[in-house]
């Protein structure tokens, strides 16, 4: 009985833990506390940005997410069809949300991704401003010039703010981005349980908090929650274990909604969770991210040599659904998403064997209309 | 609005010719069972001729399904089985013809052995050569060129894309993967590169381009002697059949044919009232906005997206040529607008007619950047029309005539 009160208190302080993290996201508070102090604040439009880096001299990786509601100023910028991801970030970035901001570092993983640098860099003039170029091929030549392009990088990140890069600083933020994927992983596992101590809804949040802090204090954060978590009970009154597949994703509102009415969200492939931070760095060295950066991540576009970014990715999803024994797929098919649009028939062709709900997004979100399609899933499977 | 009479260069019957001895050309080397490659926009078409192979163009096949009227049952057909509305059109209505072939115009495009795809201009061609490499199971070779930013590019001339600067670490990681490309073509079409081969090619290649060039500067002229009905179909010939020796006999003959007419001062229409700019994807299925524009007195001296297909041609740097193919100001961050900017300046502009191409990404977003820039640097005013290429349903032709004739009059 005791240890019964005492699982129920451990679940209440991770939620609220995670809550606090949460709300680091949603207000920046922590970003304009770094800036106060004379840190530089580097924003990054892709998961695949090396972060650790722009950490090593000195400056705060901020994988840059809007969070305008709706995006009228947005839409006179760019077209209105994009994806959500984009749009919101330019609405945040024209209602001068992103003041704070000293440099944005954008990645050529896709067309949306590359044009939208161009645009924010053209209307909003963010000081220093990168576009790292992703070989599209993960072969010898490219991993090298890939590491090329890393230094130019840094040489350019040099002389904008005057400051000195080196290995040593680099292989201590290897470091500490290793030990935050580590804690993640762990993390990660105690969703595969059949009571899954951590629900879609909070590892989301975790995530999200990640974006928007220094990974070292974040570890802190982290360590306990796993504690906590170790020590609370797990989540058994689901119906459903759900794999989310998508990209750019990260709406709180609509993993709860899922878990609400029956699902648990026990692994995904969004950009924004598994691509972000799945993969450690095997080494110290701007060679080492390198690799990392184009052969490990589950980035949607680069590919093996002879192979197809689309088989990387369907296996990566396997593997995923492996591992977590999820029992059916949430595809999150935003209507901009280049990505999505290419790959989702893929996706559906290959998992026939998985029940698997495609939800269409689109702002404003027609809630009851999801509400209810997700209600009739559960329901038949689970 | 009164109508004058239109008068075009006449590239109508050249056109004919070369794609008549285009397809023959394909027709010899299917029967002779030669591989056949997929290709886009801006790949190096010189390996056509060097390889002898039969090359098919999603792009260019889409757009005669859109002249032709078919590609909107293509385009639904490609949404019904699951991919994105907000799609290329030259995607969607591909994958249509792949999956609903008897929706599609014929002839079809062959069957690809293969297929090559650039990041010269959108990732979308990298993205679609997965979907149709998956769905065929051919093998692929990809060219990962950068997307231009301008720190390492310098000042590009809008019609040669010769830099002022250009940053060698990617023109060298460009040039491997050139030489890669020509590894992977001896694989697939089993034929070792002939030199002599390769630089007889190059040298077409570098006569049509210079040749090409002149026509758009002579399109400049005043009064703008051509129509762009005839001019936009340029592209075909920059883009896909560059090397061929039909694309120099036409460049050949194009450029005697605007030359003339620039010397005897004769114009496409006889009245020219206002002089346009041009930019985004032709919509293929309502070419004769453009004649109807024109017949109102509103001619297009400048066409930014046939000035994008140019490039002039090196022979003796082959491989730094095909590089600079990707210097256009549709692969480059918005901030590189200087080229287009001075070109426009020269050509003595009122105002532009810009296409948003919908699921486009590359037109549509560099699209309001560059009516600010005009706006700015040029005080030009436009007017932005939503045209996906190959989508007649978004814009109606009546609607955007209208919508064309409100903004002639606003200029006047
Ligand atoms: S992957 Fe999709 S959601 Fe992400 S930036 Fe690209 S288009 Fe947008
Ligand atoms: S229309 Fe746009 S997306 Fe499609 S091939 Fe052309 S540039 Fe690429």
């Amino acid at each position: 009985m005791l240890a019964k009160k005492v699982d129920r208190m451990e679940k209440i302080e991770k939620v609220e833990k995670i809550d606090a993290l949460y709300n680091f996201f949603l207000t920046r508070s922590l970003l304009r506390k770094y800036k106060e102090n004379g840190k530089k604040i580097i924003a990054s439009l892709c998961n695949n940005v090396p972060e650790e880096i722009i950490h090593s001299m000195g400056a705060v990786p901020v994988r840059l997410l809007g969070l305008a509601k709706s995006t009228e100023l947005a839409s006179a910028k760019i077209p209105t069809w994009l994806c959500l991801y984009s749009k919101r970030l330019m609405e945040d970035g024209l209602r001068r949300e992103f003041d704070f901001l000293d440099g944005i570092v954008g990645m050529t993983s896709d067309d949306t991704k590359t044009h939208l640098f161009s645009a924010y860099s053209f209307y909003l003039k963010p000081g220093f401003s990168y576009l790292i170029q992703i070989p599209y091929v993960r072969d010898k030549s490219s991993i090298e010039f890939f590491e090329k392009e890393l230094k130019r990088f840094v040489e350019k990140f040099e002389s904008f703010f005057n400051t000195e890069f080196s290995e040593e600083k680099l292989g201590e933020s290897i470091e500490i981005y290793n030990r935050f994927r580590d804690l993640l992983n762990d993390l990660s596992r105690l969703r595969w349980e059949d009571e899954p101590k951590v629900s879609g809804e909070e590892w989301l949040k975790i995530l999200l908090a990640s974006t928007s802090m220094l990974k070292e204090e974040l570890i802190e954060h982290l360590e306990d929650i796993l504690e906590k978590v170790n020590d609370s009970e797990g989540y058994k009154d689901y119906k459903l274990r759900i794999h989310l597949s998508g990209t750019d994703f990260y709406d709180v509102e609509i993993v709860k909604m899922i878990e609400d009415l029956g699902g648990i969200v026990v692994s995904d492939d969004l950009c924004t969770s598994s691509g972000y931070y799945i993969g450690n760095v095997g080494g110290r060295t701007l060679r080492d991210l390198a690799r990392r950066y184009l052969t490990q991540s589950a980035c949607v576009l680069t590919a093996r040599l002879e192979h197809l970014s689309i088989e990387d990715r369907l296996n990566f999803i396997m593997e995923r659904i492996g591992e977590s024994r999820a029992n059916a797929i949430v595809l999150l098919k935003d209507r901009g998403c280049e990505i999505c649009g290419h790959q989702c028939p893929f996706i559906l062709q290959e998992f026939t064997d998985i029940p698997t709900l495609v939800l269409d997004l689109d702002t404003p979100y027609p809630t009851e209309q999801l509400k209810t399609r997700v209600e009739a899933f559960v329901e038949s499977y689970g | 609005m009164e109508l004058q009479e239109w008068n075009p260069l006449g590239y109508k019957n050249l056109y004919r010719d070369l794609f008549k001895k285009h397809l023959a050309r394909q027709d010899s080397l299917l029967k002779q069972g030669r591989p056949v490659g997929w290709f886009f926009s801006f790949h190096p078409s010189e390996i056509i001729y060097i390889f002898d192979v039969v090359p098919a163009y999603p792009e260019q096949y889409s757009a005669y399904c859109a002249a032709r009227g078919s590609s909107v049952d293509l385009i639904d057909a490609s949404i019904s089985k699951g991919y994105g509305h907000f799609l290329c059109d030259y995607f969607k209505t591909t994958v249509g013809m792949i999956e609903e072939p008897e929706k599609a115009t014929k002839p079809l495009m062959p069957k690809p052995d293969f297929i090559v795809d650039t990041r010269a201009l959108c990732v979308a061609h990298h993205e679609m050569t997965e979907v149709f490499a998956r769905k065929y199971g051919i093998p692929k070779y990809t060219i990962n060129y950068p997307f231009w930013t301008s720190d390492a590019l310098g000042y590009v001339d809008e019609l040669t894309k010769i830099p002022e600067m250009v940053e060698e670490l990617y023109i060298e990681y460009s040039i491997s993967k050139l030489k890669g490309l020509l590894e992977f073509m001896e694989k697939v079409t089993k034929i070792p590169l002939s030199d002599e081969k390769f630089k007889s090619v190059f040298e077409t290649s570098e006569k049509t381009s210079k040749l090409l060039i002149e026509v758009a500067k002579l399109m400049m002229s005043k009064p703008t002697p051509g129509s762009q009905r005839e001019i936009a179909d340029l592209v075909f010939l920059a883009f896909f059949v560059l090397g061929s020796n039909y694309a120099l006999e036409f460049a050949e003959k194009g450029y005697e044919m605007i030359k003339g007419r620039v010397k005897r001062k004769e114009g496409v229409v006889p009245e020219e009232k206002f002089r346009l700019l041009t930019f985004g994807i032709m919509p293929w299925h309502s070419l004769s906005l453009y004649e109807y524009c024109e017949m109102l007195g509103a001619t297009f001296p400048v066409n930014l997206y046939v000035n994008a297909s140019l490039h002039l041609c090196d022979s003796k740097k082959p491989f730094e040529s095909m590089v600079r193919r990707s210097m256009h100001f549709t692969n480059s961050t918005y901030d590189l607008m200087d080229g287009v900017i001075e070109n426009a300046r020269k050509a003595d502009l009122d105002g532009a007619l810009l296409l948003e191409n919908t699921g486009c990404r590359i037109t549509s977003m560099i699209i309001r950047p560059l009516a600010d820039t005009l706006q700015e640097e040029l005080g030009l005013p436009s007017l932005i029309l939503e045209a996906p290429q190959c989508d007649p349903r978004i814009m109606p032709l009546e609607r955007a005539k209208t919508q064309v004739e409100a903004f002639i009059e606003s200029l006047k």
